[in-house]
């Protein structure tokens, strides 16, 4: 095997036992029934609604696993890798052959796998929701899962990078508070641009504006873009602006990923 | 090539507001060669476990250098060719020992029927055949300790860092993992292994090393460090059946500190010399010698002294 190859089997090997750890957890069994509930419970208020029942669904069903997938993204961000220091289980795996910047990889693979995994559950339960009242799932969809499922891997980096230098606590604090900041970048830039433009506060709201990752961009339907309202029902996002939402999940994640092993590389694990 | 090599080795932490510093480790230099066993004691406190984190990449020396296997302390190809177990082994509790042992065998580069083979033979090794596919979190500590052996001999390394690896341990779990240690070294393999059981490293070691308050006090085989020197004489005996009251009475008079215990009537004195006289005493006035006991000093001695003296 190449030294290439055998690189990628250590980030394998700390990648699966990240998963297998995952999906052990209860917590993240529950807040994935939690989703299906919430699907569920779509149903009733479908009915109250008139005829609108797959569009009912779909809404909440699409805001449910966001909701959840935050809520596991955060946990899985924040506790897996603190939990790792708390518990000393660093002692153990730091000394065996394997790179730093490795096990961080093999952590974040692992925690992406999870995602990726009860995220394409949660879509498949919600398209099933959807079907057996008469809908069809469709791409538009699909393309709404891919980009919550985007949003979920950065946000889980940006959590990476705070557990890599912080308590579990401080880092759930800091990344929770960036992602609502972050939800709200074009408010954040309307709001500096209007009422505040050529104030300092305006100034420094711009620059926030900038710099927090652009969580925006992963959950647009029922928001603007370029003047024209997105809806998941109707005139949703093409696939180039996945992909370009993506290139920008890769490019943020990247670097916050390379600033925590920057900073692990250095850590004394005392 | 010396397997470990440790040259004025520092660390000093910092810590709090007031960034407090803390003198763990204070220049300490030793080296561990190839097929020994080597003891590394200390009172709590002392700086064993911050050099063993030092040694295995978990933290950075200060100042001064430390190199495994030739190459520096942390490298990935150096530690491809050690097992480490830690102090309290902290592992995935979710995981049964199979799955521990193989995800330490991937990470080794093991192929999956080389892990299967290994893993079932130190599955075996370390007795815990009947625990199955339990998770770690349902294992007692002696089997915890187990466990850890085990992942510790998972890649056959040639250097084996063992933190305490006696502790929690039955009578018979101490006798295996020792005899386990000496098979270690029987194969050509080199065990550094940090421990308070002072009993344990005088029957395993040919070498120790005794750290205090951050400094070597003394290193070297265990042989050289402890003093040859008969330190005292135990006399173990009893008086004659006639007359036994009398005898044990005269004979108490003589110099020594006398009792009388299970075993028979004891005399212990520090000069040998009034040992040999109060022997030929008893048999002069009938009595039996059932053991003459010189003492020699003990490692536990000298680590006292060493450690007495470090806080002086």
């Amino acid at each position: 095997m190449s030294p290439f190859g055998r690189s990628l089997a250590r980030i394998w090997a700390v990648a699966l036992n990240t998963f297998r750890e995952a999906m052990r957890n209860r917590v993240l069994a529950v807040l994935v029934l939690f989703a299906v509930g919430l699907m569920a419970f779509s149903l009733v208020l479908g009915e109250l609604s008139l005829h609108e029942e797959v569009r009912v669904i779909k809404d909440i069903g699409l805001a449910g696993i966001s909701f959840v997938g935050i809520l596991i993204a955060l946990f899985l961000g924040v506790n897996l890798l603190s939990k790792e220091l708390d518990r000393k289980t660093v002692f153990f795996v730091i000394p065996k052959p394997l790179h730093r910047w490795e096990f961080l990889l093999g952590k974040f693979t692992g925690m992406a796998v999870t995602l990726g995994l009860l995220t394409g559950l949660m879509a498949v339960v919600l398209a099933g929701f959807v079907v057996s009242n008469g809908g069809t799932h469709g791409i538009a969809m699909l393309r709404a899962e891919i980009l919550i499922l985007l949003e979920l891997l950065l946000l889980t980096t940006v959590a990476m990078l705070f557990s890599a230098f912080s308590s579990p606590y401080l880092s759930a604090m800091f990344t929770g508070s960036l992602w609502i900041i972050g939800r709200n970048t074009p408010e954040l830039s309307a709001f500096a641009s209007g009422k505040l433009e050529g104030t300092p506060l305006g100034a420094v709201l711009e620059v926030v504006a900038s710099v927090v990752p652009d969580f925006h961009l992963f959950y647009i339907s029922g928001g603007n873009l370029e003047g024209n309202v997105v809806s998941i029902h109707e005139g949703f996002v093409s696939w180039s602006y996945v992909a370009q939402a993506a290139g920008y999940a890769s490019l943020y994640g990247g670097a916050c990923l390379l600033l925590a092993v920057a900073l692990f590389a250095r850590r004394d694990f005392t | 090539m010396s397997i470990l090599e440790v040259q004025d080795l520092r660390k000093t932490f910092t810590r709090g507001l007031s960034r407090r510093k803390t003198e763990a480790v204070r220049g300490i230099s030793f080296r561990v060669e190839k097929g020994q066993i080597f003891g590394f004691l200390g009172p709590n406190g002392a700086g064993k476990t911050t050099t063993i984190k030092i040694l295995m990449g978990l933290i950075f020396p200060t100042a001064g250098t430390a190199s495994v296997l030739g190459a520096p302390a942390g490298d990935r190809e150096a530690k491809a060719r050690l097992g480490y177990l830690p102090e309290n082994p902290y592992f995935y509790d979710y995981l049964s020992a199979p799955e521990l042992l193989d995800m330490v065998g991937r990470i080794y580069g093991l192929d999956r029927a080389a892990r299967r083979r290994r893993i079932g033979e130190l599955i075996e090794r370390v007795g815990l055949g009947h625990a199955g596919k339990r998770p770690l979190r349902s294992f007692s500590k002696g089997m915890l300790q187990r466990a850890g052996l085990a992942q510790a001999l998972m890649g056959d390394p040639e250097l084996v860092v063992l933190d305490e690896p006696l502790s929690g341990l039955d009578p018979l779990g101490r006798k295996e993992v020792r005899d386990l240690i000496f098979e270690l070294r029987d194969a050509g393999k080199t065990v550094f292994f940090c421990t308070h059981i002072l009993a344990d490293a005088s029957m395993l070691c040919d070498r120790v090393g005794i750290i205090v308050k951050g400094e070597l006090r003394d290193v070297g085989p265990l042989g050289e460090l402890l003093s040859p020197k008969v330190q005292s004489v135990e006399v173990v005996w009893a008086p004659p059946a006639a007359d036994a009251d009398a005898v044990r009475a005269a004979l108490r008079e003589r110099e020594g500190e006398h009792e009388t215990t299970s075993e028979g009537e004891v005399m212990r004195t520090r000069d040998p010399s009034a040992g040999h006289a109060f022997v030929a005493a008893v048999v002069e006035r009938g009595g039996v010698i059932h053991a003459v006991n010189p003492h020699r000093q003990s490692l536990e001695e000298l680590f006292v002294h060493e450690a007495l003296e470090g806080d002086a």
